[in-house]
């Protein structure tokens, strides 16, 4: 989907609830979110790389819906319209010993 | 590598009803669960189910869970617990992690079966402990016996709110107030109404201003909104508080179906794949059934469950294609059977004005989670007459007749139309066998004797709670609001292993409150 | 009248870079990239690394000219925090043979002129104490160092957007058109544009626009994959690499591990069109990583990305003007260690695009330099 970036949204304008704290694991706030889309951060991914929020141990499972729903709305525009996040390995943190730790049960290996 | 004929990944209600379908046609079929017990949300299920007989209506979901896990294990299905999924990999592999390694396992078809999560809403204070999902509370009440707090609030009137709000008071907290932002209750009335009865407030058009607490919840305040769902000011309520439960909503895990590249529709509020009939993915061999494919009941998501492993066992060969069709078409009616009615998919978010029977709907069940005493009269269920008979308060229209089976003498009838509001068949007499009561999923039928002499009448009501009222206690009948209406005497106190855990107490009250007192509370 | 002065295919650090200090000079800029988000490539798929040890001669002294003058600065240049540390890069080995390689490259780097000397197992531990009994070597060079890749990447188009740069993501350049003996058109799948300038920095996909006007810059694409811890407590500051390269990465600001490593089937993984990890990668890092650091076999692993090096046939990249295309200019090959110069690389195309003389001599990364070898 072409997004055309010289949209201007104006100065970020501080509103309330913006220092509440959506994502939990990397507490990143509605106003730094909020800030980051001004910046032109207009995609989840975008947000995400720049703050780190969904990037934590929970993978965004409970803050993905909200830090969607805070960009679209920035954007003027449908949740639906933006892009979720990719989705990757693994789905559940893993410590690294484990995950070394192979058996592929493999004949012959 | 160990390789199946079929992966199944989630042990829930979808994920062991396809693996029964699978291995019934002899495939070499094993379910992975990253949890330690198996049956998925089923466990936590204490409350009896919708539906008809096929769907296995009136049985308690945790027993349906151990139904399933037998049947599957008794045809060979592998059912490892304790196994996280941690991805899918091209060429239909897995990688799961099981103690302390990860192995590698390879299927030619996998049935992604892995559910849903809890949403959130954040309000001032929703990151202190004690702001808890719902689904979280059900796991330690249910699972684990732990009670998640003693005073609770709880945000959301859907089902999940309202089962979980009834199984708080179950575990013996006290639900403080029952709010949501929508203006109409979104659950089944009746399984409102079991909450309302017992006292607890409904605020619809109202949620969560903030949060009290500095380490913890001390407090909630909460406030209505307009339309705009925007604060008014000057109505913000207070409530002590330990616990605030958040119903509002569940979103698909489709991470893993993501992962693996299939095609994925974010054109509503979650992401799901996008699947044909039988749940399959646009990626050959990888299927989606239950909530990952989209938030339906447990009811339905077995039957999308047996309808994939039928797909998947044609799609490997291992059932013809005429004779698998056949049995999949019988699951479609079912699961159509099960799509009917005011809560069916087609009519979520419509503003229902009259029921099928062209009846006008109880507005207070919506404003307020109960019927009130001037709209009862009007639902086919309730009637007057000599001597001890059911009174149906079941006033919408859902896909649910186990009243009709229950009744030995044929006094209540649904008729072929599983959605139609149960009526009594005239010339049938009740035998008070309370039947009709225990099995009652939403605990809305009463078997009331108008009359028994002296100005005086008896209420028999489903009672799930302890500890159980015995014969003799006094008290106070609450009415459907739950709202003292009368002194009340109990009277009988029944349970039977047929009631299956619901008890049938009957109390006696004035004549005049025959119709009002629907419930009881030990004084 | 032109669409732009300069019209730059990829946003991702080289043409966010590039992009921004044009603009500095006072020239308009469109930026295209195929992708929706900005630096979707190698630019948010790397190790973070801004290493000058290691690198091939060609390419060391954008590398030594960025960690003096470009990187230290770059905060303040772009109001932003990249999270750059210049603390010292440890090239690891444990055996002769590893030995032996990190000589060479040592030797080659001090004769650039670089501070970076040889060290025994010991004065690594010194250096950081976590690593292994198994490591017996390293080079050291305490000027090398790491920044958060990401960060800087949209800190580059975030300054770049700031100065007017429009940037149109989710719109690819197909085609480049000369008129009159020069470039002139961009064709992209929206629309035709016109420029004086235009760079072409799409990592791999370089290679598909700049054959659109007969030019190809040999290299293949190679999938490789990273991973990332949750926080840990605050550890060591070095940017990591090994003689192997089986192993490299830092621990961030946030107090993550970012690693990467591999299976050593690389060249040969296979593109499932959707970014798809290997399954035995993940593994085969972790067992890499868990030879040198012992100590983080607990740490949790909250994600793995995979991604595209644009591999160049001699491991530098293309950074060159185009003879036969005047106004066109390739910035391409990178070899998966582009983020370190991508600043200074972004000077040094706006030097190009503007026609001055560049800060640096670039005539060894020249596009044409490819040659039969016999």
């Amino acid at each position: 989907m072409r997004i055309d970036r010289t949209r201007d949204l104006g100065p970020y304008v501080e509103k309330e609830g913006d220092d509440r704290i959506i994502c939990r694991c990397e507490e990143v706030t509605q106003g730094e979110i909020r800030k980051a889309v001004h910046d032109g951060m207009f995609t989840l991914t975008e947000v995400r790389r720049y703050l780190r929020c969904g990037m934590g141990l929970c993978q965004g499972q409970t803050c993905g819906k909200l830090v969607r729903g805070i960009i679209a709305r920035e954007l003027g525009e449908k949740p639906s319209e933006l892009e979720p996040a990719t989705s990757r390995s693994p789905m559940r943190p893993t410590e690294m010993h484990v995950w070394a730790n192979e058996e592929t049960n493999e004949e012959g290996a | 590598m160990k390789r199946y004929d079929l992966i199944i990944i989630g042990a829930g209600p979808s994920g062991l009803s396809a693996a029964i379908e699978a291995a019934k046609r002899k495939m070499n079929v094993v379910v992975f669960d990253e949890n330690a017990r198996p049956g998925g949300q089923l466990f936590k299920q204490i409350h009896k189910f919708f539906g008809s007989k096929e769907h296995k209506a009136k049985i308690r979901g945790f027993v349906i869970g151990e139904q399933l896990l037998k049947e599957a294990t008794d045809l060979g299905v592998d059912v490892e617990l304790d196994s996280t999924v941690m991805g899918i990999y091209p060429n239909r592999e897995i990688v799961v992690r099981q103690g302390d390694h990860v192995n590698h396992f390879k299927g030619d078809s996998i049935i992604v079966a892995t559910g849903a999560a809890e949403n959130m809403v954040t309000f001032d204070g929703w990151t202190l402990p004690g702001v808890i999902g719902a689904g979280a509370a059900q796991t330690m009440m249910n699972l684990h016996g732990i009670k998640p707090g003693n005073k609770i609030l709880m945000l959301g009137s859907g089902n999940v709110g309202l089962v979980v709000s009834y199984q708080l008071l179950q575990a013996g907290c006290e639900v403080v107030a029952l709010v949501d932002a929508a203006p109409r209750v979104g659950g089944y009335g009746v399984h409102a109404s079991k909450v309302a009865r017992t006292g607890v407030p409904f605020y619809l058009s109202h949620t969560i201003v903030k949060a009290d607490g500095t380490d913890h919840v001390t407090g909630v305040t909460i406030a209505e909104v307009d339309s705009k769902f925007q604060f008014i000011p000057g109505t913000e309520k207070h409530f002590d508080v330990d616990t605030i439960c958040l119903a509002v909503g569940l979103s698909p895990m489709s991470q893993l179906l993501k992962m693996a590249g299939c095609e994925m529709d974010n054109s509503g509020p979650a992401e799901v794949p996008v699947i044909d009939e039988s749940g399959a993915t646009s990626v050959p061999g990888i299927y989606a059934v239950g909530d990952v494919a989209g938030i339906e009941e447990a009811s339905s998501a077995m039957i999308e469950g047996r309808m994939a492993g039928i797909k998947v066992a044609e799609y490997l060969g291992f059932e013809e294609a005429e004779k698998g069709d056949k049995e999949f078409d019988k699951n479609v009616a079912a699961l159509d059977g099960l799509r009917q009615g005011m809560f069916a998919p087609r009519n979520r978010g419509k503003k229902i004005e009259k029921t099928e029977e062209g009846i006008d709907i109880s507005e207070n069940l919506l404003l307020h989670g109960f019927v009130a005493d001037d709209e009862i009269e009007r639902f086919p269920g309730v009637t007057h007459r000599a001597g001890v008979h059911p009174v149906m308060e079941c006033t919408q229209n859902i896909p649910c007749n186990p009243c009709e089976d229950a009744c030995p003498k044929h006094v209540i009838e649904v008729g072929s139309n599983i959605t139609n509001l149960p009526h009594i068949v005239e010339g049938n007499e009740c035998i008070d066998c309370g039947m009709c009561v225990a099995s009652c999923s939403g605990q809305a039928i009463f078997l009331i004797n108008e009359d028994t002499g002296d100005g005086k009448a008896e209420v028999t009501m489903p009672y799930e709670f302890l500890p159980l009222p015995t014969e003799g206690q006094t008290g106070k009948a609450l009415s459907r609001e739950g709202k003292p209406v009368c002194d009340a005497t109990v009277v009988r106190v029944r349970s039977s292993k047929a009631y299956d855990h619901t008890n049938l107490v009957t109390i006696s009250v004035p004549k005049d409150m025959v119709m009002k007192a629907r419930f009881f509370k030990a004084v | 009248m032109k669409s732009a002065d300069v019209i730059i295919s990829g946003a991702g650090i080289i043409g966010c870079a590039a992009a921004y200090y044009i603009a500095k000079k006072g020239k308009s800029v469109i930026v295209f990239d195929a992708n929706d988000n900005i630096g979707n490539g190698g630019s948010s798929r790397n190790g973070g690394g801004v290493r000058q040890s290691g690198r091939d001669p060609r390419e060391l002294p954008i590398a030594m000219y960025g960690v003096q003058n470009v990187w230290p600065y770059l905060n303040e240049e772009l109001s932003d925090d990249v999270e750059y540390h210049k603390e010292g890069n440890l090239r690891l080995g444990k055996n002769e043979r590893h030995r032996k390689i990190l000589e060479g490259l040592t030797e080659k780097a001090q004769k650039c002129g670089l501070d970076v000397k040889m060290i025994d197992g010991d004065e690594v531990r010194r250096i950081n104490p976590y690593l292994s009994d198994e490591v017996t070597c390293a080079s050291w060079c305490p000027t090398d160092g790491h920044a958060n890749p990401m960060r800087t990447t949209l800190a580059f188009y975030r300054a770049a957007r700031k100065l007017g740069v429009k940037f149109y993501s989710g719109e690819k350049v197909i085609e480049l058109k000369k008129e009159a003996g020069r470039l002139d058109k961009v064709v992209t799948d929206y629309g035709t544009y016109t420029c004086e300038k235009c760079i072409v920095a799409s990592g791999y996909e370089s290679r598909e626009i700049l054959h659109t006007v007969g030019v190809d810059v040999p290299m293949t694409k190679m999938l490789i994959e990273a991973l990332v811890t949750e926080a840990e407590p605050k550890m060591f500051p070095q940017m990591l690499g090994t003689a192997d390269a089986d192993f490299y990465g830092h621990q961030t600001n946030h107090g993550s591990f970012v690693f990467g490593g591999g299976t050593g089937l690389e060249p040969d993984n296979l593109d499932y069109g959707h970014l798809s990890t290997q399954s035995i990668s993940a593994p085969a890092i972790c067992r890499g990583i868990l030879k040198y650091f012992p100590i983080l076999k607990d740490a949790k692993i909250v994600r793995t990305w995979t991604g595209f090096e644009d591999h160049c046939a001699d491991n530098v990249p293309v950074i060159s003007n185009v003879d036969e295309v005047p106004g066109l200019i390739a910035a391409c090959g990178f070899t998966g260690h582009g983020f370190g110069i991508g600043p200074v690389v972004g000077i040094l195309l706006s030097e190009l695009a503007c026609d001055e003389k560049t800060t640096l001599d670039l005539s060894a990364l020249r596009y044409n330099r490819f040659k039969a070898s016999i």
